[in-house]
């Protein structure tokens, strides 16, 4: 019930089953419908009869990029579905060494921003039993009746804040680019946290990062998080305490930050991911506009070959410790 | 368990003075792993080191701490005693309680618990401390001296003399430097060129001399022993085999430029020799104001050189080469003084700077050597000097003195008086700094002998006035304003650092003091090291210096640089990086921040599913590794740990003083 173009899935389906059926690639990773209709999970077709699942529709949030790492070990040849974030982070993986750019094919899904399913709940104030989208309006069907709401209103966070819908890497583009985003309000809540006192946004934080489950999905589904062993699981040394208690929940967040400062591509992965809503984005936002403050403007992602500014020295690069 | 050792040394009352010795001392005897605790007054004394020696082999400890002063003072020295009784030398920790602790506080009740947690720590980091060894490293037994004025060339000569190839590498056409530009040196007043001109000669015709002119560093990679350098050799656009130096291409050169030997006040041509006695003689086409590279026409340089020496087509070259050691003597510039309106340089002919006064003196300067105004060619009746112009200045210029300015000057007076009896000298002075030998009795005589007038103060406005400058300024001495109608005024600018000198410094890999001077490593006891092992400085680029400095300098450069050449074999790093490969993601990171190209990625395999699986896999050359530490901190995943300063050894450290009250 929340299928948004027919049209555009038949194109997307036509293309890949050729690659596919044609021994192009031997896995493609796409979407297919989850348990609920505003759900759309990760699908992973090898065989004809599995890309019948294929879907894209407003609920395809999740990014496939990050499935690589795994999938690559087992196969030689792998297609993606990507949308301009899953694109660039597919470059992150580059970047990181972490995939190999001729065993992947990418698709490209230029994205009109996927959809919040909790907003659907709260505009519709009823139980929403499916969606049909028409010229950028979203009617909620409900027991009651239905509702009709702005689309752009429905937007998951991470797309509200998204610059690059389209897809800035891929071996074929399969619908219609829409352009680079203008965002005004990328660093607003930022901005509102830095004016802040300490003490203020020590509360804050302390509030929201309690909640913390230390389930890490957060780093599972984050592209710039590709260690073999991450710090937290290390014996030796123990980086990290295994209480569960404020101060603990802040080294984790706050060690993962700093492990994406001038590599996280924003893509608000971490923040979907995450079961308990902690607004993780805007520590990582927090970082990208300090980067871009001291070390002039960086997009990660964008490319392969501009190198992330904490990689590269140059000599006019603030030295806050200099004695001049 | 670890036997530890700790020692605590007095420093006579550095360290005692602020910090509880006997308190320190009970206090590391409860520290976990410590069998033994001793102090004593000065542990890097004979006997100091002795008791160390002493008590490694009477109660059998396998770690030692030692509280003093930095580990840049006495580490090497700690270790080498620990050695001496058989432990080995990475088994010693320094905790430092006299920089880090008693200096910098005021009383015991401070300086004693941080002495007390400072040496905690360092026993904390000694129990996890693992014997190392350093690797031998190979010396390439070739100098390079970048910088071709009178430090380098000396400093290359010595080098040379004690049998050592040198390359020595100067940015403009000739050899020569500053000196070159002078007329007479203070205070016995040789002829500058007549003094250098045999070293510049002897420099070009020595076997072990290679002389790189109008050549640049561009890139230096390596470390002691094995420096691997590319400099930029620009294109002259003559071929040095042919070219015999005749002169003819730049007496027919129909275009002119504003020549840099003369301090602009004279113009060259855009095929030239800096100077008559040039080496290597021979030219360079400045391609900017060239005729032929600007409109593609003229040629007549390649039409008249009788050998066809010109080449047009010739390119810049790089030359890599690979050296045991570095030595830096690029020199100075002068301060431009129009940041002084109040001065006017800038706004008429006749107001110069010393560098520039000194070439009217010079039989091949702007004025063949007539002291004349270069505003009409009249010969001066009155010349005012001006001091301390940005030397000396908090406000606007440079907290420094310049050290050369009160004798030039006094040697300017002199000189102007025996060329032109009837001319008048006046001094503006702050102070008269004449430290150096002979250096008094020079500048007393230019005041006796030779009519100087010095008056003590300052100038606070030159303006022309029909056909002078008049000179308004402050005698502090009778508080009376002076005016004086100057036919000339000669500012004795400050001596400051070349404005690329940081750029350089980044390039080699030497700091610079706040005024971009370079950095010694010690400014007593190791005056011409860097704290780069194997780089060397000499002369003005280090501070302001005479001649006679610099080529002390320059000498105890090249000494310094021969004993390195000398060894076959040098101490590497024990310290270096190692990879924990099972751990390491291969992202290369860390391979992008080592400054010293010492990590590769590798493939390796892994079983996978039964299968072997390929991955790459980051590794460490430990040869080259200098344990700078970069690739530790870039690492997220802490797969990579330096020898000596492990994650472990350092968080230990941490927690030793963050757990523990």
């Amino acid at each position: 019930m929340a299928e948004r173009n027919v049209d555009e899935l038949k194109k997307i389906r036509d293309v890949v089953s050729q690659d596919l059926l044609g021994g192009r690639i031997d896995l493609l990773l796409g979407w297919e419908k989850g348990h609920y209709w505003w759900q759309s999970r990760p699908l992973f077709a090898a065989r004809e009869e599995d890309l019948e699942k294929l879907t894209w529709d407003s609920f395809c949030a999740v990014n496939l990029s990050r499935y690589l790492l795994e999938e690559l070990k087992d196969h030689q040849k792998v297609g993606v579905l990507v949308k301009g974030c899953d694109s660039r982070a597919f470059n992150r993986l580059l970047q990181d060494n972490m995939v190999k750019r001729e065993q992947v094919i990418l698709y490209g899904l230029p994205c009109p921003g996927m959809l919040d399913y909790k907003l659907i709940v709260h505009y519709a104030e009823a139980e929403p039993v499916g969606i049909v989208e028409q010229n950028g309006q979203v009617v909620i069907k409900t027991a009651a009746g239905e509702k009709t709401a702005d689309r752009q209103q429905l937007l998951m966070e991470k797309c509200r804040g998204c610059l690059y819908p389209d897809p800035v890497v891929y071996d074929q583009l399969l619908l219609e680019p829409q352009g680079v985003k203008e965002v005004e309000e990328r660093f607003k809540s930022i901005e509102e946290l830095e004016s802040l006192s300490d003490e203020e946004r020590y509360a804050y934080w302390e509030k929201e990062l309690s909640r913390c489950l230390r389930c890490y999905a957060c780093r599972q589904a984050c592209p710039y998080c590709s260690c073999r062993e991450c710090f937290v699981e290390q014996e030796n040394p123990r980086w990290q305490g295994r209480a569960y208690q404020p101060s603990e929940n802040f080294m984790f967040h706050l060690i993962r930050a700093y492990h994406g400062v001038g590599r996280c591509i924003d893509c608000g992965e971490c923040q979907r991911a995450c079961p308990v809503d902690i607004p993780l984005q805007e520590l990582n936002r927090k970082l990208i506009k300090d980067i871009n403050e001291l070390y002039g403007h960086y997009e990660a992602g964008l490319d392969n070959e501009t190198e992330p500014p904490l990689l590269t020295y140059r000599p006019d690069d603030p030295a806050a410790f200099s004695e001049k | 368990m670890p036997r530890t050792g700790v020692f605590i040394c007095h420093c006579g009352t550095n360290i005692a003075g602020t910090v509880d010795i006997e308190k320190t001392v009970k206090a590391s005897r409860s520290f976990p792993g410590v069998v033994h605790a001793d102090d004593y007054r000065y542990l890097c004394s004979e006997m100091g080191q002795d008791i160390i020696k002493n008590a490694i082999k009477d109660n059998n400890l396998d770690r030692v701490v030692v509280g003093t002063c930095s580990p840049r003072m006495h580490e090497q020295t700690f270790r080498k005693a620990a050695s001496e009784a058989g432990l080995n030398p990475y088994m010693v920790e320094v905790a430092n309680i006299r920089e880090h602790c008693s200096w910098v506080h005021r009383n015991m009740d401070e300086a004693t618990p941080k002495a007390v947690a400072l040496v905690r720590a360092a026993a904390a980091k000694a129990a996890l401390n693992d014997p190392l060894e350093a690797p031998a490293i190979e010396v390439e037994k070739r100098a390079l001296v970048i910088g071709g004025g009178i430090a380098g060339i000396q400093t290359a000569l010595d080098i040379a003399e004690a049998g050592y190839v040198v390359d020595l590498v100067e940015r403009e056409p000739s050899i020569g430097g500053r000196m070159a530009q002078l007329e007479k040196t203070f205070p016995t007043l040789d002829c500058s060129a007549c003094i250098l001109t045999p070293k510049m000669v002897e420099a070009a015709q020595h076997p072990n001399i290679n002389l790189i002119t109008y050549s640049e560093v561009e890139e230096v990679k390596g470390f002691v022993g094995q420096f691997d350098v590319k400099i930029r050799q620009k294109a002259r656009s003559i071929d040095p085999v042919k070219c015999t130096g005749c002169g003819i291409c730049y007496e027919k050169c129909p275009a002119k430029a504003p020549s840099e030997f003369e301090m602009g006040r004279a113009k060259r041509k855009a095929i030239y020799v800096p100077f008559p006695q040039a080496v290597p003689n021979i030219p360079v086409i400045d391609r900017e104001n060239c005729l032929y590279f600007k409109k593609g026409r003229c040629q007549i340089c390649a039409k008249e050189c009788p050998p066809q020496a010109v080449d047009y087509e010739q390119q810049d070259e790089i030359l890599e080469r690979r050296y045991g050691v570095i030595v830096v003597a690029t020199g100075f510039d002068q301060l431009d003084p129009s940041i002084y309106g109040e001065y006017g340089y800038g706004q008429h002919p006749d107001i110069l700077t010393g560098l520039e006064f000194e070439r009217l003196f010079n039989a091949s300067g702007p004025t063949a050597g007539k002291v004349v105004r270069l505003s009409d060619g009249k010969p001066p009746k009155k010349v005012v000097f001006i001091q301390c112009v940005g030397s000396r200045d908090k406000a606007r210029g440079m907290n420094y003195c310049s050290k050369i300015c009160c004798m030039y000057t006094a040697k300017q007076a002199l000189l102007l008086k025996e060329k032109l009896p009837d001319a008048k000298s006046y001094v503006f002075y702050i102070d008269v700094r004449t430290a150096g030998k002979g250096y008094e009795e020079f500048q007393r005589r230019a005041a006796e002998e030779y009519d100087v007038a010095y008056l003590r103060g300052q100038v606070g406005k030159i303006f022309p006035e029909n056909d002078y400058l008049v000179v308004r300024g402050v005698d502090s001495l009778s508080g009376k304003t002076i005016e004086i109608n100057a036919d000339m005024v000669v500012l004795a600018a400050a001596a400051i650092a070349r404005s690329d000198a940081t750029e350089l410094g980044r390039i080699v890999g030497i700091n610079s003091d706040s005024y971009k001077f370079f950095n010694e490593a010690h400014p007593k006891l190791k005056p011409v090291e860097t704290h780069t092992a194997g780089i060397f400085i000499a002369g003005a680029c280090q501070a302001p210096k005479d001649i006679p400095d610099t080529v002390a300098q320059a000498g105890a450069a090249a000494v310094k640089a021969i004993g390195l050449l000398s060894k076959e074999l040098l101490k590497g790093e024990a310290c270096t990086a190692e990879v924990n490969q099972a751990e390491c993601s291969g992202c290369l990171y860390c391979e992008a921040v080592c400054p010293y190209n010492a990590i590769n990625p590798v493939e390796i395999e892994e079983r996978y599913h039964g299968g072997t699986l390929q991955r790459t896999v980051a590794e460490v050359n430990p040869s080259l590794c200098q344990g700078c530490g970069s690739c530790t901190v870039i690492c997220r995943s802490g797969s990579i740990n330096l020898r000596g300063f492990t994650n472990e050894q350092i968080l230990a450290e941490v927690d030793a003083i963050c757990l523990q009250r």
